[in-house]
């Protein structure tokens, strides 16, 4: 006998992003393509060849962090995460209790493990003051002497701060994928509740690099614009112009749920989680190959798995992160997975407004995804004026368009090469 | 099916020499001799011994990497070897090889990194003396500018898929002590719900670097001396290093080529205990249900567990409320218990692939190892077959269990083949 595989609703949303505090915030902006990218604030990038990014806008998230002994032991990534997170469960109108807490798993995508600058410069003065670790100094050094600092900066840290806040006491994953890592963990939540280990699962991903460290990681790669003097218009995916990704930071996460148990409940269900693909380009660390071998397997399996043929989507949500090779090899996919459709495919890419939220990127973009098809309309791929003509997809400029989705795709495509899609269909389809 | 094994730790560089090693009873947990640690309160590790170049010939490979991903690379490589892949693929045509690749996937379990990728703007800080502008200015001049990639933590799947051209679903899970079972807990998955047909588990992890030691040793998790799991005395864990990787093929893959079959994955179980980073609830909550879960998913009872690999990381709630979740799942039918982090320290992301590993070679010799340093079990966990000698286990079914920061626990069941 061949059973359906079991469903999975999106029935919550929470975004904390360059261009909004919250979920309806951040799609305002997206309609209207306020770009969130601004001169670096967070610290004196003067000396940086790069100085500018996309930083989360002032702190109304913050009342949503929860309890100070939680967000004691919280970087500033980690209180994006608690703060969407808890806008998405608030959201989708349920929460894990003493029934059901084991029937919760939590995924998230998280980013490199560092500890803030300052406590970088502190250990400096402190165990290397000339440059040199001497580990007899780190013995009395404040920073390493501290639990609380320790905790922060534990990889784990994110993920144990959300599942204890809420008492999820199922599955419960961090996963690191570089820039595929938010894609990565909507992607596992899904496979949680299909194989029946989960019912519910409180995924998504969150990042801040916009520090010192880095920012310098980025700035010696060339990755990064240098259009320090045009904010604005330096996140500019597909067009012929573009020289580089701009870094955002911040938070997304979803409810997801299993379709049945919420249909059950009455629950609002924003869109279907339908399908995911996953694969690895084994090309070169930073990219995949320009005729888009890698990322077009991710996009074909993801359809495969939600059972929906190319011809049946109607938005892509470009990974689009604006450096020269990736978006050639992600619309060289599209070209192949989509074929004479490609033409009526609306696609864009998000980070042309809000930058490249690197490990939180996927997830977001899979809350904009759901978003589009909840609402009907579609977000535009901004700051395109020449197109490349070795990108020649329908993107959506200009103005937001008013477009009825029934299906929608996200590709999150990382450093290191691992590819991650995910599917979404509108809730009535069947 | 289990069709290929690799293991490096600081007590050898194979899964058979490894387990020879446990057996004699010797212990390869030394000083660590990366930094002066004379005043230190902590100064023992589980150090791989071997040099990069002695692992892996890629001089411009080895430039770009830590020496956590030279030891998962290596496992990952022995691995594939032992499970005579790159043999099988020479005999395929090329299309067949394309599809090969990418219904094979890759499941890495590691950590998020560490402090010590810092260090390298040390000497870049110090000389700007608190300016920030000149940092900025003089940061090509001071850092190699692949610091960034040199540090990714999901190195590991992308070499491994780049050297050996394997292209199918993956993942990088970085969740500390449970991160190696959830790969080999993903890559079963992945192949039971045909996502591929085959994958590599790959667990890896070198945390031995001052300011990891001296947290954890501030923490109190760290060991005064011995790490004596489930001994009166025990006060606590101490680090090591190294990898561990299997090869796991649905069994049509494996027999369409072959393959020697090792072993059969059975069930798993994961859960967490939602009380915060570090604490562990003694009465063994999560440890149990995990069990149960596996057990539950394998379709096996109790008394089918030939025997249990504990996480056995010598703190003394980890270990007591192992003790406890055993006998709540157990009842008074316990089999053998043992463990293996006492002999190279406790790998963190890497010590779920190690056990599996090592519990898969035992079963199939007919062993579980003693536990060399035990002197004297705990009192309050004394009614429990906990093997100060090597014994027999009851079946060829393993259960291994796994531990992890933020109360995560894993447990995995495993049958070896007869042979």
């Amino acid at each position: 006998m061949v059973t359906q595989p079991r469903r999975v609703a999106i029935t919550g949303m929470g975004l904390v992003t360059p261009v909004g505090n919250n979920l309806g915030e951040t799609w305002q902006s997206l309609l209207e393509a306020r770009s969130g990218v601004a001169p670096i604030s967070l610290f004196d990038a003067s000396g940086f060849s790069v100085r500018i990014a996309a930083e989360v806008k002032g702190d109304t998230y913050l009342s949503n962090t929860g309890h100070k002994r939680l967000s004691k032991a919280a970087t500033r990534s980690h209180l994006f995460a608690l703060a969407s997170a808890e806008e998405a469960i608030q959201d989708a109108g349920i929460r894990p209790d003493a029934a059901n807490g084991h029937r919760w798993g939590c995924s998230v995508g998280t980013g490199m493990v560092s500890v803030d600058f300052p406590e970088l410069e502190a250990l400096q003065r402190e165990a290397a003051p000339a440059g040199e670790l001497d580990t007899d100094l780190m013995l009395s050094s404040s920073i390493a002497s501290d639990p609380i600092a320790f905790c922060r900066s534990q990889s784990a840290q994110g993920l144990s701060l959300l599942v204890e806040r809420y008492a999820i006491k199922g599955y419960t994953t961090s996963v690191h994928t570089a820039c595929a890592s938010g894609g990565q963990a909507v992607g596992t939540g899904l496979k949680l509740i299909r194989r029946g280990d989960c019912d519910y699962v409180l995924a998504g991903g969150f990042d801040s690099m916009i520090s010192p460290l880095g920012l310098a990681g980025f700035c010696l790669l060339n990755a990064v614009s240098t259009d320090n003097h045009n904010p604005h218009t330096a996140s500019r995916p597909f067009d012929a112009s573009r020289n580089g990704f701009v870094l955002g930071e911040g938070a997304g996460f979803l409810v997801l749920e299993e379709w049945e148990a919420a249909v059950k409940r009455g629950a609002r269900i924003y869109a279907e989680l339908a399908g995911e693909g996953n694969s690895l380009s084994s090309y070169r660390i930073t990219d995949s190959h320009p005729s888009g071998d890698g990322p077009i397997q991710a996009m074909q399996q993801a359809l495969q798995s939600a059972g929906i043929f190319p011809e049946q989507v109607d938005y892509l949500n470009a990974h689009g992160t604006s450096t020269p090779m990736n978006d050639r090899s992600e619309a060289a996919a599209a070209h192949v997975v989509f074929g004479s459709h490609i033409k009526d495919l609306s696609v864009s890419s998000t980070k042309s407004t809000m930058g490249h939220l690197i490990a939180a990127a996927g997830a977001v973009e899979a809350a904009i995804c759901a978003l589009t098809i909840h609402h009907g309309k579609v977000p535009i791929n901004a700051n395109l004026t020449q197109r490349d003509p070795d990108c020649n997809l329908n993107f959506i400029c200009d103005k937001a368009k008013d477009q009825a989705v029934r299906v929608a795709m996200s590709n999150s495509l990382g450093f290191g090469g691992s590819n991650s899609c995910l599917v979404f269909r509108e809730p009535g389809a069947s | 099916m289990i069709t290929g094994l690799g293991a490096i730790c600081a007590s050898g560089k194979q899964p058979e020499q490894i387990l020879d090693s446990l057996l004699d009873g010797t212990i390869s947990i030394a000083e660590i001799g990366g930094w002066d640690g004379e005043n230190w309160p902590c100064r023992l590790g589980g150090v791989v011994g071997f040099s990069p170049r002695e692992l892996i010939n890629d001089r411009k490979l080895l430039k770009l990497i830590k020496k956590t991903d030279v030891v998962g690379i290596y496992a990952a490589e022995q691995a594939l070897n032992s499970a005579g892949i790159s043999t099988y693929r020479e005999s395929l045509a090329s299309a067949d090889d394309d599809s090969f690749a990418e219904r094979f996937g890759l499941y890495v379990g590691t950590s998020g990194g560490y402090y010590d990728t810092q260090y390298d703007f040390l000497p870049l800080i110090s000389e700007a003396n608190g300016s920030m502008q000149t940092i900025g200015e003089r940061l090509g001049e001071s850092v190699n500018p692949m610091w960034l990639l040199g540090n990714l933590p999901n190195n590991v799947v992308c070499h491994v898929g780049i050297r050996n051209k394997l292209k199918g679903a993956n993942a990088c899970i970085t969740n500390h002590g449970t991160s190696g079972s959830l790969s080999i807990i993903e890559a079963f998955e992945s192949l039971r719900i045909g996502d591929t047909d085959r994958a590599i588990a790959i667990g890896h992890d070198a945390p031995v670097e001052p300011q990891t030691v001296l947290y954890y040793q501030k923490a109190g998790l760290l060991a005064d001396a011995q790490l004596t799991p489930f001994d009166t005395d025990r006060s606590g864990c101490i680090l090591g290093e190294g990898g561990a990787a299997l090869v796991l093929e649905t069994l049509e893959a494996a027999e369409s080529r072959s393959a020697p079959i090792h072993a059969e994955i059975l069930g798993k179980g994961c859960t967490s205990e939602a009380e915060g980073l570090l604490p562990v609830r003694v009465d063994g909550d999560g440890v149990a249900r995990a069990i149960c879960l596996a057990l539950e998913q394998a379709g096996l009872e109790t008394q089918q567990i030939g025997m249990i690999v504990c996480h056995g990381n010598g703190t003394r709630t980890s270990d007591l409320s192992e003790g406890v979740a055993i006998r709540r799942v157990f009842g008074t039918q316990i089999p053998p218990i043992t463990c293996f982090k006492w002999a190279f320290g406790h790998l963190l992301a890497a010590a779920g692939s190690i056990d599996t590993v090592l519990a898969l070679t035992a079963l199939q010799r007919g062993i579980v190892p003693a536990i060399a340093p035990l002197s004297n079990i705990d009192p309050s966990l004394q009614e429990l077959p906990i093997a100060k000698v090597a014994r027999e286990p009851i079946s060829n079914t393993a259960l291994i269990l796994s531990r992890g920061f933020g109360g995560q626990n894993s447990a995995l069941i495993i049958r070896a083949s007869s042979r």
